[in-house]
């Protein structure tokens, strides 16, 4: 055989090596980046029932669910009446960013203001949507009660502690606030008249 | 050259000492063969049943969760029979029996070890399980109690009456009982090691290219070791 | 492509800045090495590729694994459920897990066999003396390491193994029971005693990494021995280390890992050698297994610490069979270092490998009488091989060493 023979067949073996240790190198990688996924059991726990009886009116409770807090807020004839007149100052007045799994109930005005499958029961993620702090739930109107936490014509809802973003009764964010979306609406569903199951 | 031979003969022979030497290990009767193949679907469900309906009235298997009855292809239950199974118990929790430990230690004399591990944490496995159950006797000496001798159990003495009533059994049921011990056997060597069928078909692959990856490598080392010149 | 990639400008950048040109020509492309290297010489980069094995995996698995012997439902504790979670719910953690608790036996074989090589091929003689006493400190810390990591997943023989060997410690004059309870941090193994071995044992592969480094460095300043165990000068006997034996590395790591991860994934228990049933079992304070035995890496010594009947003198033993290693380069006065030219030193190392082992297969075995006297010869041999070695260039008729090769 030739040397340029022996050549060629030394180059396509050098390849044929680099090629399969690179496969392997890829290869390696996936069970232990995949290891750092959430664990089968982490993700069977992604389902939290709720029984939103339990909250009173005008009460909101912070539920757990996939170890990230929830608000479950129980919004009265007057709390809802709150959530209109101030849709020039919101970001997202109708809701417009929603993501999928929203979409197939979000479908009407009047769903895409409340933000809710029943409007007296707001769910929503407790996470600012600016860098997670949880905020804080701040429902009457005007400074009376918060001083100059919140703003003169405040209409009541949620102030974020950390960088003071501002949400109304709908967790929709108002103009003006370091958090670029409203407050998340997860997936969630009525298993019966009283319980939700979310995520 | 010779020498390295040598070595690697020598080597060679004392792994292979090491591991019949295991084999041999282990005490009792020489165990019955149990008949068991976790990759059948059809086996593994029957020796659920058998476990939950025999076994669970006072062992658990905190380990084998009843989500991972649904959700391990080998077993691949749904829902509602999952429901069924479980009743109030959260599908998150283990198969725990009824009989709390206490309970258990007060009538039996010792508490009833779990068996989600039974099968890898006994020598001979599954064989082991399946000799226990079809191996009460009566016992020669006459010492020990009808239902508490087992030869296949160290020491001959088990505190486990005959789960399966193997003991002076009608001729008729045998067969029927040896299934349900070989099917038991089989359930129980699955969840010792659920992963264990997905690990035999990715270590294929794997070997298999490890093997062409060597073939590859041998090659070019020969190749390239040509310039050196002995 | 290494040259290919020195010619970049981006090299030429960091080389400004390090002088990796400088390290890479000198220690790999122009590192001489002698071309009569045979297969046995390809344990070094498996015990490296080991390590680094074992500390990747270890790492991962530290993502899930929890040290507490709290108790939980079933007789089981925080521990033992933190493994089976591994083993059952993290994605790909039985195969992490797997790789881990198989990797500790390979990386033992694998050490144990590059040190067959220096012992037969007289690699641990001038100049390399310091380069073998390295290697023997980390094989002591691998064995530590081993040893800490063994108590881990909580299980009897985890437990019990552990309680053993604390108590050999026990032994010492005076200091014994301060030390056990050093080691212990309480009156039996416990809770505290899980937490400063997890703390331990990932400790050690760091001290590990730092001594490789050392092994490696001294080995490049005294250059690798070789089969016929002469010195190598002439430019024709050396090639360089890259790409001949880069190349030969990788064949070999390949071929091991084939090996490795058939008995990852076929056979992962090695018949109870690897990971044995006791295991299995959650470890429990009030009931003893009926057979304990270390595991197969550690039962040489266990077979020296099992053939004194005073447990003072089988610690000493237990200690003074590995220390004596330290000793071997002064030990072994011969000016020949191959045994292919030392007829008499290639008879008794070949017995002293076998002794070896017969003395793990004693250790591993449930003690009788009869194992009970081989395994106090087979200990007399492991001394007496040591102590024979001054004394063998007085009557042992070296054959002629070549010229070259």
């Amino acid at each position: 055989m030739t040397d340029q023979a022996n050549q060629s067949r030394r180059n396509f073996l050098y390849v044929a090596a680099g090629g399969l240790g690179a496969v392997a190198a890829g290869a390696t990688v996936v069970p232990f980046i995949g290891s750092m996924l959430p664990a089968a059991d982490t993700l069977a726990a992604s389902k939290t029932e709720f029984n939103v009886s339990t909250v009173e009116a005008g009460q909101l409770v912070t539920i757990q669910w996939q170890g990230k807090p929830v608000f479950v807020l129980n919004r009265t004839a007057e709390l809802l009446k709150q959530v209109d007149g101030h849709d020039d100052i919101l970001k997202d007045a109708e809701s417009k960013a929603i993501d999928e799994v929203q979409a197939e109930w979000m479908d009407t005005p009047e769903k895409r203001k409340f933000r809710s499958i029943k409007p007296e029961y707001l769910i929503v993620v407790a996470s600012c949507t600016h860098l997670g702090c949880i905020p804080l739930f701040k429902p009457t109107p005007g400074r009376k009660d918060w001083g100059n936490s919140v703003p003169e014509d405040w209409y009541g809802g949620w102030h974020c502690p950390c960088h003071g973003s501002l949400y109304d009764l709908s967790a929709r964010v108002a103009k003006g606030s370091p958090a670029p979306t409203n407050l998340h609406v997860m997936k969630y569903e009525y298993k019966s008249d009283t319980t939700v199951v979310i995520g | 050259m010779k020498t390295t031979n040598t070595l690697m003969a020598i080597l060679a022979i004392a792994v292979m000492g090491f591991s019949t030497s295991a084999m041999a290990s282990g005490g009792g009767a020489a165990l019955k063969h149990a008949e068991i193949d976790v990759t059948n679907q059809e086996q593994l469900r029957r020796g659920l049943t058998v476990f939950v309906d025999v076994c669970m009235g006072c062992h658990s298997a905190k380990y084998m969760t009843y989500r991972g009855l649904m959700a391990y292809p080998e077993l691949a239950l749904t829902r509602e029979e999952v429901d069924d199974l479980r009743g109030d118990k959260s599908l998150m929790s283990g198969m725990i029996s009824d009989m709390s430990p206490e309970d258990a230690t007060e009538s039996y004399g010792k508490s009833p070890p779990d068996l989600s591990l039974i099968v890898p944490g006994r020598r001979g496995g599954a064989d082991y399980i399946y000799s226990l159950m079809v191996g009460f006797e009566h016992d020669p000496d006459g010492k020990i109690p009808d239902g508490n001798y087992n030869p296949f159990y160290p020491g001959g003495r088990i505190a486990m009456p005959d789960p399966l009533s193997w003991l002076d059994h009608d001729a008729a049921d045998t067969a029927e009982l040896e299934q349900q011990a070989h099917d038991v056997s089989a359930f129980l060597a699955f969840i010792g090691d659920p992963h264990q069928n997905e690990r035999r078909a990715i270590g294929c692959w794997v070997v298999g290219f490890l093997v062409l990856l060597t073939l590859v490598l041998w090659r070019l080392k020969v190749e390239v070791w040509k310039d050196v010149k002995h | 492509m290494i040259e290919k990639m020195m010619k970049t400008q981006l090299f030429a950048w960091v080389d400004r800045r390090t002088g990796a040109e400088a390290i890479i020509k000198s220690q790999l492309t122009e590192y001489p090495a002698p071309k009569n290297l045979n297969y046995m010489w390809n344990f070094g980069s498996l015990a490296l590729l080991m390590l680094v094995l074992q500390i990747v995996t270890g790492i991962f698995l530290v993502m899930y694994y929890k040290p507490s012997a709290e108790a939980t439902f079933g007789g089981f504790t925080v521990a033992f459920d933190s493994v089976e979670r591994i083993m059952r719910d993290v994605n790909f953690g039985w195969l992490i897990r797997y790789m881990h608790a198989v990797g500790a036996s390979m990386f033992f074989l694998v050490v144990y066999l590059h040190m067959g090589r220096g012992f037969y091929y007289g690699s641990f003689k001038e100049p390399r003396e310091l380069l073998w006493i390295i290697g023997v400190v980390i094989l002591l810390i691998m064995q530590g390491a081993a040893f800490f990591g063994y108590l881990l997943p909580w299980g009897q023989m985890s437990f019990w193994g552990a309680t053993v060997i604390t108590n050999l410690f026990g032994a010492i004059p005076v200091l014994g029971e301060y030390v056990t309870q050093i080691l212990v941090g309480g009156f039996a193994i416990g809770d505290p005693t899980l937490n400063r071995f997890f703390s331990l044992h990932y400790l050690f592969p760091l001290l590990l990494v730092a001594i490789v480094g050392g092994h490696v460095h001294a080995l490049h300043v005294v250059h690798s021995n070789n089969p016929e165990g002469i010195d190598l000068h002439k430019p024709e006997q050396m090639i360089p280390f890259h790409p001949y034996y880069t190349i030969k590395d990788a064949f070999g790591v390949a071929f091991f890992l084939t090996i490795y991860a058939y008995i990852v994934f076929f056979n992962p228990q090695f018949a109870g050698y690897f990971i044995e049933v006791d295991n299995y079992v959650p470890a429990n304070n009030l009931s003893t297994p009926a057979h304990i035995a270390p595991v197969w890496y550690l039962t040489p010594w266990y077979t020296i610490l099992r053939s004194f009947e005073s447990k003072l003198i089988g610690v000493l033993a237990m200690g003074g069979s590995l220390a004596i290693l330290f000793l071997l380069p002064f030990l072994c006065r011969s000016a020949v270092r191959s045994a292919r030219y030392r007829p008499v030193y290639r008879i008794m190392v070949i017995m002293f490998f076998v002794d070896v082992i017969v003395l793990g297969y004693c250790g591993h075995s449930a003690p009788t009488p009869t194992l009970k006297i081989v395994g106090q010869l087979s200990t007399a041999y492991y001394f007496l091989f040591f102590a024979a070695l001054p004394f063998l260039p007085k009557f042992e008729k070296t054959k002629p060493v070549p010229e070259g090769i």
